[in-house]
């Protein structure tokens, strides 16, 4: 695993900095390390979706967009009655209505990608494109920009804590296991790997794409729920540019975006990347105006590296 | 203007795209002031909307013509020379780009149309005759945020920044104010200064960095409330009494107010729309019967502490 010892290098990079610039160790540091994971799991959660459309050849562009309109809705029903200003006449509803309507606000909106892309024929990167554009216009218009907050306690709850690393580890552990082990994984390597083989060995490739796109959308509509319990209040704004860094752990992680290779292992890996650069950036007090251009640099410097040792793996 | 009206009026902005003239609600004597917003749908710029409306509606003989350029330059920029043509009595702009303010200065001086810009100041630092600048000093914003953070620290202590865009001319302004303030006394120090983009979740991220990475914070001064509200929670979820870590905001939103009823927030700053709405109004007015305005005319912001915020509610 090539990419391990990116991680691994940049972690000890961090550390040797920390310890001069601070005076203390970057990793030997219990909070330190759940933060590092909290702050990406949202993103991580959007990766391993993504993960899957990448693996059957597609893109998906519309995550972090869907994440917004999913927040809205499920923050609009989450209200407490007080404060309720999207639907006054309603009680405070208990949190697994708000967390149904997100979900299903993520799975609809994969529904629409899976289908445009399984029956119009139109590249998967247009398709999901135009549904970031209108999912995002839709979360705008929904309470004409303005802001959904005050959010019941027990919603607001299962984002607090380390809960959110807990649903992104379950969500690795889960899709893993479905994608190594399961005729759904299969499926969607050989439809990757090959579309018209996948289609002539008998597999429904239409009806496969289909179920992945939903599962991404599914897997988004979880962020928004997750990110406005976080955040206690849903936002048009929320999830911005998310899709380009769920795509980025994706590949960081090694999955091909020719599709047919990649992980969830690798993407969780390439996750936890985003989120020790942010801490490390942080601990060691970097200047904000060069931090985007360093993490470009390695984002593509770690796909290098993964890709030159792979290649030296097979040959 | 009635409702239906209004929204015929959207309607047919919204379908010709740019700004057709013909649809004012004003009678064909009365000199009409063509307003040219960047954003119908954002909420802060809804209040200065409506507030020139309502500001016009009060003056005999004046009369506006919205257009909305949906924050896209060229649009606007097309609407605005609609408006000249149509030879209205002077233009207001809420510039969508403010780089893009000195073809738009240019247009006005040529058609010898008076131009207002309000909230969002143009790129020149030096207006011509006929062109004025009604809007909010954002260094204000920081130096009133800072002083009192200051004042409730007994003058000494260490001060973390939250700035929002590195892009943003707002969030530059007010970082420099805040920096300037506490170099004033020699027993304050900046120890933190990293970017949050304006947002909630970001501001909660940051925060669970700065506290992990054991940094002595005595005050967070946030460009704005979203940020300030993010690091409030971080702050309550690792279990520190709020007291103890002092935070402030800016906008005065309806979310900080409830904050600084809890006695969470310890300061926001309020950005006067209505204010500033009237005084574009007035000087539109002004210019157009040929009396001089000054170049720039400054609609203070307002502090707002845990004392006072009653009074901001219903602002």
């Amino acid at each position: 695993m090539g990419i391990f010892l990116v991680l691994a290098g940049i972690v000890v990079l961090f550390e040797l900095v920390g310890w001069s610039v601070r005076g203390a160790s970057f990793l030997f540091n219990a909070q330190r390390l759940l933060v590092m994971v909290l702050q990406v799991s949202i993103i991580g959660l959007l990766a391993i979706g993504v993960t899957q459309v990448i693996l059957t050849g597609g893109i998906d562009l519309s995550s972090g967009s869907v994440v917004a309109l999913s927040a809205m809705i499920a923050a609009s029903l989450a209200q407490t009655a007080s404060a309720r200003a999207v639907f006054p006449s309603l009680v405070d509803l208990p949190a697994a209505i708000p967390i149904a309507a997100g979900l299903a606000t993520g799975a609809a909106a994969g529904l629409v990608n899976g289908n445009l892309v399984a029956f119009t024929r139109i590249p998967p990167f247009i398709a999901t494109l135009g549904t970031m554009v209108t999912a995002r216009g839709l979360a705008r218009y929904y309470t004409r920009g303005q802001p959904v907050s005050m959010l019941t306690e027990s919603y607001t709850r299962i984002g607090e804590g380390a809960l959110p690393v807990v649903i992104f580890v379950a969500a690795a552990v889960v899709f893993h296991v479905l994608l190594r082990y399961t005729r759904y994984g299969k499926y969607t390597y050989a439809i990757g790997a090959n579309a018209q083989a996948a289609r002539i060995s008998g597999i429904r490739v239409d009806r496969h794409l289909v179920l992945v796109y939903t599962v991404a959308g599914l897997l988004s509509g979880l962020g928004g729920v997750m990110t406005s319990a976080r955040a206690a209040s849903g936002q048009a704004g929320m999830g911005m540019t998310y899709e380009l860094d769920a795509i980025a752990a994706a590949v960081i992680g090694g999955t091909s975006l020719t599709g047919g290779i990649g992980r969830i292992t690798g993407t969780v890996i390439g996750t936890v990347i985003l989120g020790v650069m942010t801490s490390g950036f942080t601990f060691i007090g970097f200047d904000a105006y060069i931090q985007d251009i360093v993490k470009g640099a390695v984002i593509v410097l770690a796909v290098v590296i993964d890709r030159y040792r792979h290649r030296d793996a097979h040959t | 203007m009635s409702s239906v009206v209004k929204s015929a009026c959207l309607s047919v902005i919204l379908l010709v795209a740019v700004a057709g003239p013909g649809c004012g609600a004003a009678s064909p004597r009365e000199p009409i002031i063509g307003v040219a917003m960047a954003h119908f749908d954002d909420n802060w710029l809804t209040i200065l909307r409506t507030a020139m409306a309502d500001h016009a509606s009060g003056l005999p003989g004046t009369a506006l013509q919205f257009s909305d350029a949906q924050g896209d330059v060229a649009r606007q920029l097309s609407q605005m020379q609609n408006f000249v043509t149509q030879g209205v009595a002077a233009v207001i702009v809420n510039a969508a780009d403010t780089s893009a303010t000195p073809g738009m200065t240019k247009i006005a001086r040529e058609a010898r149309v008076p131009l207002v810009y309000v909230n969002r100041r143009p790129a020149e630092s030096t207006l011509p005759p006929g062109v004025v600048f009604v809007g909010s000093d954002d260094l204000q914003a920081g130096t009133l945020q800072m002083e009192e953070l200051a004042r409730l620290m007994n003058y000494q202590g260490n001060v973390a920044i939250m700035v929002g865009e590195l892009a943003s001319n707002g969030a530059q302004l007010r970082t420099k104010a805040v920096e300037d303030v506490v170099a004033k006394y020699p027993r304050m120090k900046i120890v933190e200064k990293q970017v949050a983009n304006f947002q909630r979740e970001r501001g909660l991220d940051l925060m669970n960095n700065w506290l992990t990475a054991g940094a002595a914070i005595d005050a967070v001064a946030a460009n704005n409330d979203e940020m300030a509200i993010g690091a409030i929670m971080a702050i309550q979820q690792a279990g520190i009494q709020s007291r103890n870590i002092l935070v402030g905001g800016v906008d005065a939103t309806p979310d900080a107010l409830a904050e600084l009823a809890k006695g969470t927030l310890a300061v926001s700053v309020f950005q006067d729309a209505r204010g500033q709405g009237r005084g574009a109004v007035d000087a539109a007015v002004k210019l157009s019967r040929g009396e001089s305005v000054d170049s720039f005319v400054w609609i203070p912001f307002e502090l707002v502490t845990r004392e006072n915020f009653k009074s901001f509610v219903n602002r």
